[in-house]
């Protein structure tokens, strides 16, 4: 099992990005990191990922980019 | 400090920027077909009752709609702030903009002073709630300031319009007699036009063009020049009259030309930014938006052959600059937007209702395929291409672009009800 899952959402048009996250997370195993690549903050993303559970951090890259990694939230939390 | 982002708990519920979006097409038919029952009297100048009565019908029916719904929409989303009650307000501002327009358009064409103030309070009852629920957003914006100025701006500029449109309807009908009409007129014009629409689409723009198109961000420098210069135009030309006549007429000429050097700018600016996209795939938003842009750069270039009196053309090249600005720019552009934003927005509310699994739910091009808007597009194009040279030819030649623009509106009203059919389809709640 890879300990991290890539997807590249960088220049795709909205809201195929969001739309590939939500298939990653899907199957994304506990443990696992989404790391998620994208050309502008993807603001609109963090509200449904904490209601589905899970924690994320996001930090600018090149280009204006961002990244942004996606784990599952711990149980109790 | 982050820019805010569209969360679902912020989002008003989909029905209300539905309802006005799915009444828009409804007015640009109406205008079409009632344009078709005297041509030569809206070609021969803009002061006919028709003309009058036609204008009312695009701005108020058509753009007022799509963009009353759309801000409602929009506002909580790009500065921070929620609309409060925007059900109610979304409910008013369809009944009374769209009774208003078609109360106003009758009064007009029948020369009927009590259908005037019907329609005066019939647009008071659509518009005053929605000043007043986006002006409460609008002052807790916690937008960055080139985000949420453009939007202030629009906003005063659509209270001034409103209070200039106010004055002279209830003067046409007889209640007071309001001092110098053609000088108010030109000031609602003016404040209409160039501040509520252009202002408006300029502030979208500055948020939609980079995201939806993939291109590169409006230069700060570009955006905080055209937030200033529309504004000081518009200024300028409503202070003109206050000062002493050797400097009036100076003050009016700057004016202009600083309106039409800042709309030449944003288009080529924009046209230039999307020439730039990263994606260079067919997108019939790129091309209505292109169409309303290469229009609005035509509406520029009109201006001084419109305000020339020596211009044995005058009356005939304001009408044209009038269609050239709402159909060819103005509903260009917001037939454009519609084709991205309600797929989005259908997309978006059902994913979070349903807390749908990916796959599980249509993609946006499902929602409305392409091919259905490039056919709009299409028929749009070849409307305003056929209207534009018609007072240069003879009579019944304008049959044939008013039918396209008609056809062109059932089917933009078809597109959208066939978006919502879909929505409601797959569980959507309005």
């Amino acid at each position: 099992m890879n300990a991290e899952v890539l997807v590249d959402g960088r220049w795709l048009e909205p809201p195929e990005p969001m739309e590939r996250v939500l298939v990653a997370l899907d199957v994304l195993r506990p443990g696992q990191t989404l790391r998620f690549l994208i050309h502008r903050e993807p603001i609109p993303l963090y509200p449904v990922l904490r209601d589905m559970g899970f924690r994320y951090a996001a930090h600018p890259i090149e280009d204006g980019c961002f990244e942004v990694l996606i784990t599952r939230a711990p149980k109790d939390a | 400090m982050a820019s805010p982002g569209l969360s679902y708990e912020q989002a008003p519920p989909f029905g209300t920027p539905l309802r006005l979006f799915l009444a828009a097409p409804l007015f640009l038919v109406l205008a079409a077909v009632l344009a078709m029952t005297d041509p030569d009297a809206w070609l021969a100048s803009r002061w006919t009752p028709l003309s009058l009565a036609l204008t009312h019908l695009l701005t108020l029916g058509y753009l007022g709609t799509v963009m009353t719904g759309a801000l409602l929409q929009m506002l909580p989303v790009v500065v921070g702030s929620p609309v409060p009650a925007t059900g109610p307000i979304g409910w008013l501002a369809l009944i009374g903009l769209g009774g208003g327009a078609m109360l106003l358009a009758a009064g007009f064409t029948l020369g009927a002073p009590t259908l005037l103030m019907l329609a005066a309070v019939s647009l008071a009852i659509g518009l005053v709630p929605f000043l007043a629920g986006t002006l409460v957003s609008l002052i807790r914006a916690r937008a960055l300031p080139h985000v949420a100025w453009p939007m202030r701006q629009a906003w005063v500029a659509l209270i001034l319009t409103f209070a200039l449109g106010l004055a002279l309807a209830t003067g046409l009908a007889g209640l007071w007699p309001p001092p110098d009409p053609p000088g108010l007129t030109s000031l609602h014009v003016a404040w209409g036009l160039g501040g509520w629409v252009l202002m408006l689409v300029i502030g979208v723009a500055f948020q939609v063009v980079p995201m939806l198109q993939l291109t590169p961000p409006y230069p700060r420098g570009i955006m905080a020049i055209l937030t200033g210069s529309l504004p000081v135009a518009l200024l300028l030309f409503s202070l003109a009259g206050f000062f002493p006549a050797s400097l009036a007429q100076a003050a009016e000429g700057l004016a202009l030309v600083l309106g039409m050097a800042s709309s030449l700018a944003f288009a080529l600016v924009t046209l230039k930014l999307q020439g730039q996209r990263r994606r260079k795939l067919p997108d019939v938003t790129l091309d209505f938006w292109r169409l309303g842009l290469a229009s609005l750069i035509g509406v520029a270039l009109l201006v001084p052959a419109a305000m020339l009196e020596a211009n044995p053309w005058r009356d005939a090249t304001q009408a044209i600059l009038g269609l050239l600005f709402l159909v060819g720019f103005a509903a260009s552009v917001v037939s454009g937007m519609l084709y991205k934003i309600v797929p989005f927005l259908s997309w978006f509310h059902l994913q979070a209702q349903t807390q749908a699994k990916a796959g599980s739910i249509p993609n946006m091009k499902q929602f409305i395929p392409d091919d259905r808007a490039r056919w709009h597009f299409r028929l749009h194009l070849a409307a305003v291409v056929l209207l534009l040279p018609t007072p240069w030819l003879p009579h019944p030649v304008a049959l044939p672009g008013l039918v396209l623009l008609a056809v062109s509106g059932l089917f933009l009203g078809v597109n959208l009800a066939r978006a919502r059919r879909t929505y409601l389809a797959h569980g959507g709640a309005l």
